[in-house]
């Protein structure tokens, strides 16, 4: 277990800024997610902390040890790959045993032929073996111990590779996007048992990913992080809720924000597209704004109502338990998708006119350059 | 569907072509062997095995195994590990790798039999620049003392420097003891920068992650990455080097016959020379071709080994 801090980290490939000046500071026992777009530096960040990259200045602390200058093989941390990385040559015992092997067995030890005359070698084995057995029980690959990795399939490659980073009881696990090789449905269910494994170790667990429902889904607290920087660190709820600024709240979130032009007065009432909204700004200011609605907080009507766009269907997914209409409104030509249930919009066409309702407490709002502004809360 | 002729006219050249041009030749030769058809007679008389027979009794024949299979005891390891050693040192490099693959691929494009006359200049036992500098290297202090190793404490008069300064250099291909090892030397050169490249595309091919698995596993030195992921990951590409090395070094033949022609004392008498010598210059059709069959018989078991032994542990997927 461990804590882990980074202070003022940044880092360049030759011209290129890909870390700009990052603090993060990982409590002990703490799952946090690196979420951002593919190129925001998330995945060079994690492999500055593995020890594997160096960074171009600034400080990686784990547990009060500074450790800029320690290889990472040094570190004491594990590492779960994208590609997986396990050896095609060694069976996944032997995959399992190779972390144990180079730590635990001295050079001699190690030595081919000549390890066989060395007194203590065999115990230890044994006692290496129990624990890669027990490793193999927790996340149920004993009965693929003796097969290679080229006969096992992605999700089992994956258990096999997380089996490998957790024998020698690391003091935190970083995580490079280790679902994204797998199909959907097995992602989903890795999701929850990489929770698990989490809740069961208790150890720190730093994970990155591009997929904000993983972030979302697994996190204590996530980083957002783009262009080399972290732009929000917090709980999944409070991002999703009040994201910082417009980036992050387009980026969380799926379908997309929709995100409508809107005016406020000099009382910070609200008007967006002839529609005035109940809510307004908590710090009134005239202008031009944006204001963000996710698809969930909006519904089709089949009443008049006062908050109340209309919009042609231009396209309709269904999904089962719920349906997004994908509508182009009638005043202004914005696009916007409204999440439904399926028995509202059962009878809806492409191309038919609906009235659209707002979840007015739910809105967000933006300033024209993507700033966050607080909305007051309903009196 | 109507049964129509048409694949017969799509496969059938190439199968008459391979026929003719392949297999028939090797049929040919197999018939020969048990003759003593000679090239311009007008009949021959069935000898059965005596033409193989001949190979186990007739000491000529027998210096011609052991100069074959020396020549490729020496080459084949030599030539795969110092390929493989450069390959991995040009890989390393930051800059500069573009330079060392064109001058260690150099012979490999050269004509060998232009080579060879080059070479052939410089290991002139009276003329040749190496009897020269080692000639030379006698009146200097450090290199004969490190060539005669007496600055490990050994006697420099006893080593076998320190015996050639006092008597001459070496006759280097004229000499029985050095020949073959001088071609052997020039095998080498040959081949390596081949196996160089093939070893860089090996290099190129094993997944970056994987090092850095293994340095996260714990393996900080670079020996302990070479064991771990390099050497195995080369699987494929240790066995097709090495079968195709010993294949190109059982052929041997243009440095033979450009600076040895076998000699001396058939110390470089070497399979395909000895093909030539007999099948070519002595038109001795019948046991050309039973050394022909001999030598195929070779290549195929080296190409046998690798399909059926050595692939199926190489190939982890």
């Amino acid at each position: 277990m461990a804590e882990i801090q980074l202070k003022g980290i940044s880092k360049s490939f030759d011209e290129n800024k890909v870390i700009k000046s990052l603090d993060l500071s990982i409590e002990n026992g703490e799952f946090i997610t690196i979420v951002g777009p593919s190129g925001c530096g998330k995945s060079t960040l994690l492999r500055i902390i593995a020890g594997l990259e160096s960074q171009s200045s600034g400080d990686v602390i784990i547990d009060s040890r500074e450790v800029n200058k320690v290889r990472a093989s040094e570190r004491d941390l594990a590492m779960v790959f994208q590609s997986y990385a396990l050896y095609p040559h060694l069976s996944v015992q032997e995959n399992l045993m190779v972390p144990l092997k180079l730590r635990r067995l001295s050079r001699l030890e190690r030595f081919p032929l000549l390890n066989w005359f060395l007194p203590n070698r065999r115990s230890k084995i044994i006692e290496l073996e129990e624990k890669v057995l027990q490793a193999a029980e927790t996340l149920q690959i004993t009965h693929l111990l003796g097969r290679k990795p080229g006969q096992l399939s992605g999700g089992q490659q994956q258990r096999v590779a997380v089996g490998r980073a957790m024998v020698r009881e690391p003091v935190a696990f970083l995580m490079d996007e280790p679902l994204s090789n797998l199909d959907a449905a097995l992602r989903v269910h890795m999701r929850a048992e990489i929770s698990e494994l989490h809740r069961t170790l208790k150890t720190t667990f730093i994970y990155v990913t591009h997929d904000q429902a993983e972030a979302l889904t697994m996190s204590d607290r996530m980083a957002v992080m783009m262009d080399g920087e972290i732009l929000q660190l917090d709980t999944p709820n409070e991002i999703y809720n009040k994201p910082f600024n417009l980036q992050v709240a387009e980026f969380i979130g799926s379908p997309k924000i929709n995100i409508l032009p809107a005016e406020s007065d000099d009382k910070g009432e609200i008007t967006c597209m002839g529609l005035t909204m109940s809510q307004s700004l908590r710090s009134p200011k005239q202008g031009n704004i944006l204001l963000g609605l996710r698809p969930e907080h909006t519904d089709l009507l089949t009443s008049n109502s006062k908050n109340c766009f209309n919009g042609k269907i231009t396209y309709k997914e269904n999904l089962g338990s719920d349906i997004y209409l994908h509508v182009i409104l009638k005043e202004g030509q914005h696009k916007m998708i409204v999440r439904t249930e399926p028995g509202k919009a059962i009878d809806t066409k492409i191309g038919d006119t609906v009235k659209i309702g707002l979840m007015v407490d739910k809105l967000m709002a933006f300033e024209k350059n993507g700033q966050y502004i607080p909305i007051k809360s309903e009196s | 569907m109507a049964h129509s002729r048409s694949h017969i006219w799509f496969v059938g050249p190439a199968v008459i072509l391979m026929f003719v041009i392949l297999i028939l030749p090797i049929f040919v030769a197999g018939i020969f062997s048990f003759t003593d058809y000679n090239l311009g007679s007008t009949d021959f008389r069935w000898i059965g095995w005596k033409n193989y027979e001949a190979l186990g009794k007739y000491s000529a024949y027998r210096k011609m195994f052991t100069a074959s299979l020396t020549y490729v005891v020496i080459v084949v390891p030599v030539s795969v590990f110092l390929g493989l050693g450069s390959a991995m040192l040009i890989s390393s490099l930051r800059f500069g790798g573009e330079f060392y693959k064109a001058i260690f691929f150099l012979p490999v494009m050269a004509t060998l039999l232009a080579m060879a006359y080059a070479w052939e200049f410089t290991l002139d036992p009276v003329m040749g620049v190496l009897n020269k500098v080692l000639d030379d290297g006698c009146s200097v202090g450090w290199f004969y003392k490190f060539f005669t190793g007496s600055w490990l404490g050994f006697n420099p008069t006893e080593s076998w420097y320190g015996g050639l300064c006092s008597d001459r250099m070496p006759n280097w291909l004229g000499n029985k003891k050095y020949a073959l090892g001088s071609i052997a030397f020039i095998g080498i050169w040959q081949a390596f920068g081949f196996n160089m490249v093939l070893y860089l595309a090996g290099l190129m091919a094993v997944p970056r992650d994987l090092y850095a698995a293994a340095e996260i596993d714990g393996a900080n030195s670079t020996w302990e990455k070479f064991k771990l992921v390099t050497w195995p990951m080369l699987g494929p590409t240790h066995v097709f080097v090495v079968t195709i090395t010993s294949i190109r070094s059982f052929q041997v033949f243009d440095t033979v016959e450009a600076l040895t022609r076998g000699g001396p004392s058939k110390s470089t008498y070497v399979m395909v020379y000895a093909m030539f010598e007999k099948g070519v210059k002595q038109n001795l059709i019948g046991m050309g071709s039973t050394l022909t069959i001999v030598f195929l018989g070779f290549v195929l078991l080296l190409t046998l080994t690798q399909v059926f032994f050595i692939n199926r542990k190489v190939h982890y997927s």
